[in-house]
């Protein structure tokens, strides 16, 4: 034990804090970090805190959404835009640990972190979400799905830090919706998904299908969404997403729940999802 | 590495240094002996360790204390009334018998404080929600709920 710790108060002084102290690590709420530390994960020679880079603490909505990516989880949940036009992103949080985690945890700790099962990468896959990433030499963007990449693996390089999260918004018309079960309320998800899709008539398009904690990474169920690309979503369409969605995921068994139970219950919630889309149910 | 912290723990300014990697829970208990706040789980499971920061409910076994600088923390000793009476909160936990070995009792009490200072009117659902972040192994939760709408009516009156 015996880390040290860093607040900077401006990017290129968290670039700098890096750069000159080996095996540093960033971190934002530190909700999973420092547990991870408690259960032995080797300790960084210092934490750098993002908490105090201003640029990185607001939610902005213009044309383009743009979360900060030490936003707290809370102030997210509540914000009338995202309800507004992100609803799953929204719903996720709202079912993400409790109060006091979500008073300090971040999104972009959330998908730093890379968990299998972090509850808002489904809806970022939906809306089609990407990250800004900067360290010292510049700013790129990368989308979520390509950010993660595979249990605690991402595509941030050494030096690199996730600024922001970024989202455009939905045509009119669209509807989406976070589904997930756990245990219990605090536990971390057996399964959850996220689908979106736009109305044309009777007809829906743009159809995406997401879901967590049944492979590596959170994953968009592109099998899926092709059986209801373009059909009026009827309740054969339904049961054959849900069959195919149980074929393109690969669950574990772990202490949560079995192989053939996350695959079952991903086919259900997959269901369940798209009749709420189609508007069978009002509640999901 | 030694960092200076310096904010205000229930109203009163606190200047201390203190070692970077501890928490805000080994400050408040070890550093300051204000052993009010109980640590149980140490992950974020369990809310025991739940205090106040700037207004908001918070593990205080997350919360690193080179965060705590600048801030105003409230913690079970700081809810106390005058002349070591205690709070219409504490008072409805005890009238209710939200209290049975008491160790989660102050994360439970300022979990409530916040979420009455948010939501002075409650619904039972709202409050079972509120609650989520704590657990009471004595599973005494009926208690605790009514302890709360308890509080929130005595809250009401006080304020009318």
């Amino acid at each position: 034990m015996g880390y040290g710790y860093h607040r900077p108060s401006t990017l290129d002084e968290a670039f700098l804090l890096a750069d000159e102290i080996p095996d540093s690590r960033f971190v934002a709420g530190g909700t999973d970090l420092l547990v991870q530390l408690r259960k032995g994960e080797p300790e960084p020679s210092a934490l750098i805190s993002l908490r105090g880079l201003s640029e990185l603490s607001s939610v902005e909505t213009s044309k383009r959404m743009r979360i900060g990516a030490t936003v707290p989880l809370s102030d997210v949940e509540v914000n009338p835009a995202v309800a507004d036009m992100f609803p799953a992103l929204a719903e996720s949080i709202t079912k993400l640990g409790s109060r006091q985690i979500r008073n300090v945890a971040t999104v972009g700790g959330n998908l730093c972190n890379a968990s299998p099962a972090a509850d808002t990468a489904p809806p970022l896959l939906i809306y089609g979400a990407s990250v800004e990433l900067r360290d010292a030499r510049g700013t790129r963007e990368v989308t979520v799905e390509d950010f993660l990449q595979g249990p605690g693996q991402t595509a941030l390089r050494s030096g690199e830090i996730l600024t922001a999260i970024l989202l455009d918004p939905p045509a009119d018309g669209t509807r989406s919706v976070f589904l997930r079960k756990g245990r219990v309320a605090m536990d971390l998800p057996i399964s959850s998904v996220a689908a979106l899709a736009e109305r044309d008539g009777a007809i829906w398009q743009r159809v995406r299908l997401a879901a967590g904690a049944v492979a590596p990474v959170p994953l968009r169920l592109r099998h899926s969404e092709a059986i209801v690309e373009g059909t009026n979503l009827d309740a054969e369409i339904r049961a054959r997403a849900r069959e195919t969605a149980r074929s393109e995921i690969s669950p574990i068994t772990d202490l949560r729940s079995t192989e053939d139970y996350r695959r079952h219950l991903t086919g259900v919630l997959v269901e369940r999802a798209l009749e709420y889309l189609a508007g069978e149910v009002g509640d999901p | 590495m030694t960092i200076e912290v310096s904010f205000e723990l229930n109203g009163f300014g606190v200047e201390v240094d203190v070692e970077a990697h501890l928490r805000l829970l080994d400050l408040l208990r070890d550093v300051l002996g204000e052993t009010g706040t109980k640590e149980a789980c140490g992950e974020g499971e369990c809310g025991a360790c739940t205090v106040l920061v700037d207004g908001r409910a918070v593990n205080s076994c997350l919360f690193p204390v080179g965060e705590v600088g600048g801030t105003a923390v409230t913690t079970i000793e700081g809810l106390t009334a005058s002349h070591g009476q205690p709070s219409s909160i504490q008072k409805a936990f005890l009238d209710r018998g939200g209290t049975q070995c008491g160790f989660c009792a102050p994360g439970m009490i300022m979990t409530t404080a916040a979420l009455l200072t948010e939501n002075p009117h409650p619904t039972e659902s709202e409050i079972r929600r509120a609650l989520t972040g704590n657990l009471c192994r004595c599973t005494g939760y009926y208690q605790i709920v009514e302890a709360i709408q308890e509080a929130a009516r005595v809250g009401q009156v006080a304020r009318s």
